[in-house]
């Protein structure tokens, strides 16, 4: 058991060393991207912030929590993506067939999979996060200790949101664009505090669109510095990976039994 | 004397049907089913070279598929080197290599050198023993510098060689090629076969062949399966298909599209009679 | 004559093509009521701390529907640099010079289909969640005609600018953060989220001088506040900066065309 976590960690990290060098292949284009996107995650952040300054939206909301707010997001978003970079694809790779490749291999076929490329404008995405919460925010080493935790775990939510939705191919063909409006959606909810939201619209982000764990609880949780709030956002990623493993080989039989593609070879 | 041949691929009743749904106005849908593979059985004893051939859509790949666990029969079983295919495909994938010509598995803008090391890593090859096979395997495939090469800047040619190479890294038992030549030119084409061929007499290694090209067949394989709609029609030697008097002074390309036409002649009565009946 | 023919074919195939998508239209459709459901709440929390009751003349309603048209003007406009962007890396670009054909009139007529289809499409459904968020505007007739007469050049305007972001790529190896940028910028400076109205004094000087301006806050804001005056100052610039963009694009596009015969092709 114990042997085969280090041997996947080791295959991992292989992976991202290896996922690296490709990108340094085309290294204009990765810095243009990573920087087009840091910029851009700037633009958005100035503007939030003059917004809410601007017009008092949220009672006892600062330029530092809506900084926080949107460095816990980026941070968490680049951090999954960045990695596993095969997630944000997934929709088009199950609809192309192209999981047939991967099925080859003597691997687990989702850690496998999704390991296998990096984003550029991910990893943008993820020095933005740090760079805002360290330079904004200036934490102390509680704050920052607890802000590093917390991008892993809104990391391994948006990793398996996106492998959840992504899994949607299985089902209905190319799932490509339903995906990616369902991961806006995310998003967009999760830029904005949970305050703004009615009782119904909370349920709705605690439940299909998981905003809450995304900067809901993460932003509590290092406004008071709450375990507690941290651990629910823990809980809550755990529970969409185990949701999106569970839903990705019900589709895997689907693809297996090969209906999903009837007649493409 | 009785000499027991152990068997690499045995193959019982295979059966393949898909469900095709076709759209009947807004919302009806009908369903109607396909047989892709129909009840083929067939072995392959370890260290033979076996040519799995017949037109588009006869079902090779959906055999193929089956036999490396990608897809799961409707009926029927199979064993690939004592595994069962659907059950044990991870475990079962550490013994066979896979090259399929119209798909990659080398990383297009890196060096091959760099997805060996990381298939090293993929099949848990111990490093000592990477290095010595590694060594061995730029030495026989002649890939020498080219592998240091992006495979973006490699020749068609020369990127098959690293990828027929690539797949044989783990040690596989079983090589199985999908149109290993398809888009080679001649000279590329004869060197790649002679490496098959060599790699089958000389290290014993099982190889499961599917290819359009009959020259491919001719130098490579010892056997011929011929699958066509579904269905095995011919099970033969390479030398004695060629040997038949019905063949005489025919190439084998002739001969198959002889073989292909007569099936499908066949069919055509089958449905005939089907029709007179009902 | 005919020569606008063929521009008007090439528009048209191109809008039945797209509607072809339509998957791709639902999941735009939900991100869009998504999206609009944020912003009427973000803009709820923001008139309940001000009750005043409007902002620079802006009612909330208002403000929803302002939201709801400059949001159907970004999501309808077709992603045409990436098409432009390998015209010119695979060459194809040469190929069209011997057709027939202006190349960047070919484009423009099939992203002006392309574009009016999805307009058409967004804004409806944009309408209806702005009803049943805020109900009907005042001045609904009269706001329609006068953004409508805009909306045309809008739209050749926005597609003139990701054109020459597009033919960058004669020059730069990646241009995907170029247009990430510059999306952005029409984004926050053409006053998608935000009317330019409510922007500081002297930031919306700036923004008003500048293309973006006429590209999303021209239409969107005639369309709630309906006003000759206004329709006319916004007619004038656009055709202005078309006229600028339009000379840029003769120029770069004539001096890539020099690479190519340099290059041959």
């Amino acid at each position: 058991m114990w042997n085969k976590l280090f041997n996947y960690l080791g295959l991992a990290v292989a992976y991202f060393g290896f996922n690296f060098k490709a990108q340094l292949e085309y290294r204009t284009a990765f810095v243009s991207q990573s920087f087009a996107m840091f910029l851009n995650d700037c633009i958005w952040l100035v503007y939030f912030i003059m917004f809410f300054d601007r017009f008092n939206v949220l009672k006892g909301w600062h330029a530092e929590d809506v900084a926080t707010l949107w460095a816990v997001t980026a941070a968490g978003f680049g951090i999954g993506h960045s990695l596993f970079g095969n997630s944000l694809g997934l929709a088009r790779i199950i609809a192309n067939g192209d999981l047939d490749g991967w099925l080859l291999y003597p691997r687990a076929l989702l850690p496998h999979v999704v390991l296998g490329k990096m984003s550029a404008s991910s990893f943008g995405d993820a020095i933005f996060g740090y760079v805002v919460y360290l330079v904004v925010v200036k934490p102390d080493l509680p704050h920052f200790l607890l802000f590093t935790a917390l991008t892993c775990s809104v990391a391994l939510l948006f990793l398996g949101f996106s492998v959840l939705t992504g899994s949607l191919s299985f089902f209905i063909g190319n799932g490509d664009s339903l995906s990616e409006g369902w991961r806006n959606a995310l998003i967009a909810f999760s830029t904005y505090p949970m305050d703004l939201f009615d009782g119904k619209t909370k349920l709705l982000l605690l439940t299909i669109i998981p905003a809450a764990y995304v900067s809901g609880f993460p932003v509590e949780a290092l406004r008071k510095l709450s375990l507690l709030h941290a651990a629910y956002s823990l809980l809550g990623a755990l529970a969409v990976v185990a949701t999106a493993a569970i839903v990705f080989h019900l589709g895997l039989r689907r693809y297996e039994s090969g209906n999903m593609v009837a007649m493409r070879g | 004397m009785v000499i027991v041949m152990k068997l690499a691929v045995e193959v019982d009743n295979l059966r393949k049907v898909y469900e095709v749904h076709k759209r009947r106005g807004l919302f009806a849908r009908e369903k109607s089913e396909v047989v892709s593979v129909d009840n083929v059985s067939f072995s392959v004893p370890e260290g033979q070279a076996l040519a799995f051939v017949g037109p588009n859509g006869a079902g090779k790949s959906t055999t193929i598929r089956m036999l490396t666990g990608i897809l799961r029969p409707t009926s029927g079983s199979a064993r690939v080197l004592g595994f069962d295919p659907w059950k044990d495909r991870a475990r079962m994938a550490f013994h066979i290599g896979a090259v399929f010509g119209q798909r990659s598995q080398l990383w297009y803008h890196l060096p091959a050198g760099d997805t060996f090391d990381l298939l090293a890593r993929i099949y848990n090859i111990d490093p000592r023993e990477y290095k010595k096979r590694r060594d061995e395997l730029v030495e026989r495939f002649d890939l020498g510098a080219l592998i240091d090469v992006p495979v973006r800047k490699l020749s068609l040619g020369q990127r098959m060689r690293a990828e027929v190479a690539a797949s044989l890294l783990h040690k596989p038992k079983l090589l199985m090629l999908d149109e290993p030549t398809i888009g080679l030119d001649i000279n590329a084409r004869h060197q790649l076969r002679e490496l098959i061929r060599e790699w089958n007499r000389r290290d014993g290694l099982t190889v499961f062949l599917t290819s359009h090209d009959t020259g491919d067949i001719e130098s490579v394989a010892e056997r011929v399966i011929i699958i066509n709609h579904g269905r095995i029609v011919l099970d033969d030697t390479v030398d004695d298909l060629r040997n038949r008097k019905e063949f005489a002074g025919l190439s084998l390309e002739d001969a198959l599209a002889h073989i292909y036409g007569l099936e499908h002649d066949a069919s055509l009565d089958d449905d005939k009679v089907e029709a007179l009946i009902s | 004559m005919s020569a606008l023919k063929k521009y008007w074919a090439i528009a048209w195939i191109s809008a039945k093509s797209n509607l072809a998508y339509v998957s791709e239209v639902w999941s735009r459709l939900f991100f869009l009521a998504v999206i609009l459901y944020v912003f009427m709440c973000v803009w709820k929390a923001t008139f309940a701390n001000n009750p005043a009751g409007r902002f620079e003349g802006f009612t909330l309603n208002e403000i929803v529907w302002y939201l709801a048209f400059a949001e159907a003007i970004i999501m309808s406009s077709p992603r045409v640099t990436p098409l432009v962007d390998e015209d010119v890396r695979t060459g194809a670009i040469a190929v069209q010079l011997v057709r027939p054909l202006s190349y960047p009139l070919y484009r423009l007529a099939s992203n002006f289909g392309e574009q009016i289809v999805r307009f058409a499409t967004t804004f409806f459904a944009a309408a209806v969640i702005a009803v049943v968020l805020g109900g009907v505007p005042d001045n609904f007739a009269t706001g329609l005609l006068f953004a409508l007469i805009v909306l045309p050049f809008a739209f050749v305007l926005d597609f003139l600018g990701y054109l020459l972001v597009g033919l960058s790529a004669f020059w730069f190896e990646d241009t995907t953060g170029l247009a990430l940028i510059y999306s952005r910028l029409t984004m926050i400076a053409g006053g998608m989220l935000l009317p330019l109205e409510l922007f500081p004094e002297n930031f919306r000087l700036v923004l008003k001088g500048l293309p973006f301006a006429y590209i999303v806050n021209g239409p969107a804001g005639l369309f709630v506040h309906p006003d000759l005056t206004v329709l006319g100052m916004v007619l004038v610039n656009q055709l202005v900066w078309i006229a600028v963009f339009s000379l840029l694009v003769a120029a770069v596009y004539r001096k890539a065309l020099g690479r190519i015969a340099l290059n041959g092709g």
